[in-house]
């Protein structure tokens, strides 16, 4: 049970509720139990804490800003609409943030169905993201592990993940064999997680 | 239950990547869909699919998103409307409908929103109590599909059970005891038996390392390959082991060990 549960009996005003600014501490199981209860200002802070998150990898995908801030906004209204799917007691919203971001992305770039719906997940990391500083570390730690791999394995996770190419495409275009692909892709993966968990 | 074989981690990072071709993302999401051990296994393959997301070079949303946004927020209802957000138009509703007793209205409005809240508050701990109930059982789901796995890998008689011992060595009888004893938990698998006759059985003990009396621990006979399991028998917990021991006796078993002892181990 998160230690900031909102009680329906004291409901503030509008006029009274807390700025954003007062939440930039809380973490996101209190943000969104506030967003719950139908606190803009909590969406507000959620936006600021993750928004350049989110659209930084529309963008990468879309390479337009435009439609990039369009993921951004259908990504954060999800979360106003229903913020109780949210509010579990387990996983990341960053994770979750990031990754359906990158899905709709590609969805809106191939013109396809919208993609299953992603479950939250945990992060490997015990980063606090409610912390700009540390949100940018831990940035920082993927970009730099990111740039250590092997030109290859980069290139294929980058391109299964941000062009959204299926492993069979990403052969075709590299002229590498299929098993060879699926290989790098897992041994980049694997080598994030290693350098998450260190 | 799953239906085997796992999706491995090479298509489970592809699938959640959606960079599988259709028909095996399909068949990844039709196995996920009754298999909570990869759905476990997924989740750990999204954790990695969204560091890779965090690569991205960070760019600051554009002049005005934030505004936008809490704009269009302003205008979008909430999928669970809030208990405790009354509507403002119900007020001159409650004003028309009081003659002389207004009060009355809003004794009774409020006496709703306080058991509206209640209820809200209410509902709002069960949603989220059972949203950690479902995780709960997801991850016990995975755990015990994973020990069945384990069991059935070392007890199925479908399972090959090879003994490797120096080349141009005629095989030997060899088991394998592995065993908690906080837990009283052993599982003992053994190659290469001799076959017994029918009315006999090969009886397994647990000799405690306190100087008490051998413990039997499972009667079992071997396949026709000569191997042969006894997993999680009835045993006390907290009992160190000294030595187990492996007994030829009557078809029924025996409370005590009967001379020679066929194979042991420490």
């Amino acid at each position: 049970m998160p230690h900031d549960l909102p009680n329906p009996n004291v409901e503030p005003s509008r006029s009274s509720r807390r700025p954003a600014e007062n939440m930039n501490e809380a973490d996101d199981m209190g943000l969104l139990t506030r967003i719950q209860s139908g606190h803009q200002e909590a969406m507000a802070a959620l936006f600021d804490r993750y928004g350049t998150m989110v659209y930084s990898v529309a963008f990468r995908v879309l390479k337009d800003a435009g439609e990039a801030e369009d993921v951004m906004q259908e990504i954060f209204v999800q979360v106003w609409r229903n913020p109780g799917a949210f509010v579990s007691g387990r996983g990341s919203l960053a994770g979750w943030l990031v990754v359906v971001a990158r899905n709709r992305s590609i969805d809106m770039i191939r013109r396809r169905r919208p993609t299953e719906p992603v479950e939250l997940f945990a992060l490997p990391s015990s980063t606090n993201l409610a912390r700009e500083a540390e949100r940018n570390s831990l940035v920082e730690k993927i970009r730099g592990v990111m740039g250590s791999l092997p030109d290859e394995q980069r290139k294929s996770v980058e391109l299964a993940f941000f062009e959204g190419l299926s492993h069979s495409e990403i052969a075709e275009k590299t002229g590498d064999p299929l098993g060879t692909v699926k290989t790098r892709i897992r041994l980049a993966l694997t080598t994030i997680r290693k350098a998450l968990t260190v | 239950m799953s239906t085997k074989p796992h999706t491995s981690q090479e298509d489970l990072a592809l699938y959640a990547m959606q960079a599988l071709p259709a028909e095996e993302q399909q068949r990844a999401q039709a196995h996920l869909d009754v298999c909570a051990y990869c759905r476990a296994a997924l989740l750990e393959a999204l954790t990695d699919v969204a560091a890779v997301g965090l690569s991205a070079e960070q760019q600051p949303p554009p002049e005005g998103a934030r505004q936008r946004l809490m704009a269009r927020i302003a205008n979008t209802p909430q999928a669970t409307p809030q208990a405790t957000r009354p509507t403002v138009e119900a007020v001159p509703e409650q004003r028309k409908a009081g003659f002389g007793l207004g009060w009355l209205g809003w004794a009774v409005a409020l006496a709703m929103l306080a058991v509206a809240a209640y209820l809200g508050y209410g509902n709002y701990k069960l949603q989220r109590q059972l949203n950690e109930d479902r995780g709960q059982i997801t991850r016990l789901q995975a755990a015990a599909d994973r020990a069945e796995e384990l069991t059935e890998a070392l007890t199925s008689p479908a399972a090959k059970q090879v003994t490797l011992t120096e080349t141009k060595r005629p095989a030997q009888p060899v088991g394998h005891a592995t065993y908690l004893p906080a837990r009283g938990a052993l599982i003992f698998v053994a190659n290469n038996l001799r076959p017994v006759p029918e009315n006999k059985t090969y009886e397994l003990w647990l000799i405690p390392a306190n100087g008490k009396a051998p413990i039997p621990a499972g009667l079992f006979r071997p396949d026709k390959s000569g191997s042969a399991s006894v997993v999680l028998p009835t045993l006390p917990q907290g009992v160190e082991a000294k030595a187990f021991g492996v007994t030829i006796e009557d078809a029924q078993g025996s409370p005590t060990p009967t001379l020679p002892i066929v194979m042991s181990g420490q």
